[in-house]
């Protein structure tokens, strides 16, 4: 009995041992593969799939009756959704005649000053399938890899057209998306109509914040539209990403409110870090 | 056969917990299947169950790369399963209240170093949230395992 207590004990410590000696391997590891952690994310991309198909399967149940009550919500919701779209059907009508006055003459404009507008060489529309937002961090995945032309740092945009954030991670048949509310997401922007450049920084909040103007004297207000700057080469200029809710906090479009997105291809000079 | 079925679910439990919490993950709720820490804990140091060490492991790398945290958690459950085995000071498998506490501590001082590694209040805010929302489902979570034990 004694004896049986023991080798448990030591049997103990070998597993602890063993365990120990992963850390400094680990920290090793964090150190010497920055910052694409090819063996890291390239584990993943055999664990996760699997992982997620066997959780699948073992959830359908949950997934069927989770499906079926936000059916039942979505019916009961059409009709007053109907009646809004209705609405807004005939305002946006009132406006369209606004807009294609406007195109024309930004297409004048564009023509006289020379603006070569970048057009995307590839997109892709993919659904989100997992949100991960927590503490600092935001990230999403989608469910087209690079079995479908999904390459990292392409930029992710919503159906309206505005960046929700940049592919950071592929595998074969899904993609990491950091979104710009993570802390780890700093992207060069432009203020629309101006030539006034500046830093998005995401903040892990909703609202991430903008700084770093080129402009010392500039004053950002509320309502100012900000775009893609261009100027680290990853994502091109032009692209909307939202509006200024107050002097430093930006108004972008959330992962967590969408379910569809495109993934857009442009033909960029530097590689997205 | 029946018996052999309801055995044979006992026996996969810890392991089909770990695996739907981790799935099942959505924002604010569960964000990155976080919930599937309670799980990985308890069978690794409240009621050991065999081989469950290494499948712990690589959930906890999963909820990592859902999370964008380069092996945090994962780096985390290593080192607490060492200390643990290393020492015999505390067992962990006789603690009141199915060892709560030690769970709670384990996950705030865990989530502390993260919220200070990207320092921000939101994140703070977010990581008091979980503390607490994990220190909550422990309980219910260790009755039921208690139950299926049995």
């Amino acid at each position: 009995m004694n004896q049986k207590k023991i080798s448990s004990r030591v049997y103990s410590i070998v597993k602890s041992a063993i365990t120990a000696a992963v850390l400094p391997v680990f920290l090793i590891y964090i150190m010497i593969d920055k910052p694409d952690y090819k063996i890291m994310n390239g584990l993943a991309k055999i664990v996760l799939p699997v992982a997620q198909w066997v959780g699948d399967g073992v959830t359908w149940p949950i997934h069927a009756i989770g499906k079926a009550a936000s059916g039942i919500r979505e019916l009961s919701t059409l009709r007053s959704e109907n009646e809004e779209l209705k609405v807004r059907l005939s305002d946006a009508l009132r406006n369209k005649t606004e807009c294609d006055i406007a195109i024309s003459e930004n297409q004048h404009l564009t023509q006289q000053l020379d603006i070569v507008k970048e057009i995307p060489q590839k997109s892709i529309v993919a659904n989100i399938t997992y949100n991960n937002e927590a503490f600092s961090h935001s990230t999403f995945f989608i469910n087209k890899g690079y079995d479908s032309g999904v390459e990292s740092g392409m930029a992710v945009v919503s159906f309206e057209g505005s960046l929700v954030g940049i592919v950071s991670d592929v595998a074969e048949n899904f993609a990491k998306v950091r979104s710009l509310t993570d802390s780890k997401s700093n992207i060069p922007v432009r203020i629309a109509g101006s030539e006034v450049y500046g830093f998005l920084q995401g903040n892990g909040s909703n609202t991430p914040t903008i700084g770093f103007f080129s402009d010392p004297e500039f004053q950002p207000t509320r309502g100012l539209k900000l775009i893609t700057s261009g100027i680290r080469g990853v994502l091109p200029n032009g692209i909307p990403i939202g509006e200024m809710t107050s002097h430093e906090d930006v108004n972008v479009v959330l992962p967590s409110k969408i379910s569809d997105v495109i993934v857009l291809k442009f033909n960029s000079k530097d590689k997205y870090k | 056969m029946i018996k052999k079925i309801s055995d044979f679910l006992r026996t996969a439990f810890p392991f089909l917990a770990v695996l739907v919490l981790w799935h099942l993950s959505v924002p604010f709720w569960n964000p990155g299947g976080i919930l599937a820490l309670i799980p990985i804990f308890y069978y690794s140091f409240i009621n050991p169950v065999p081989w469950f060490v290494p499948y712990a492991a690589v959930f906890c790398f999963l909820i990592d790369y859902k999370f964008d945290t380069l092996l945090f958690w994962t780096f985390i459950y290593c080192m607490f399963y060492a200390a643990n085995g290393f020492q015999n000071f505390v067992d962990l498998t006789r603690q009141k209240n199915e060892g709560v506490m030690v769970f709670m501590a384990y996950f705030s001082v865990a989530s502390f170093l993260l919220v200070i590694l990207g320092w921000n209040f939101i994140g703070l805010f977010r990581a008091i949230w979980l503390v607490l929302w994990l220190g909550t489902l422990y309980i219910p979570f260790a009755a039921l395992a208690q139950r299926i034990k049995k």
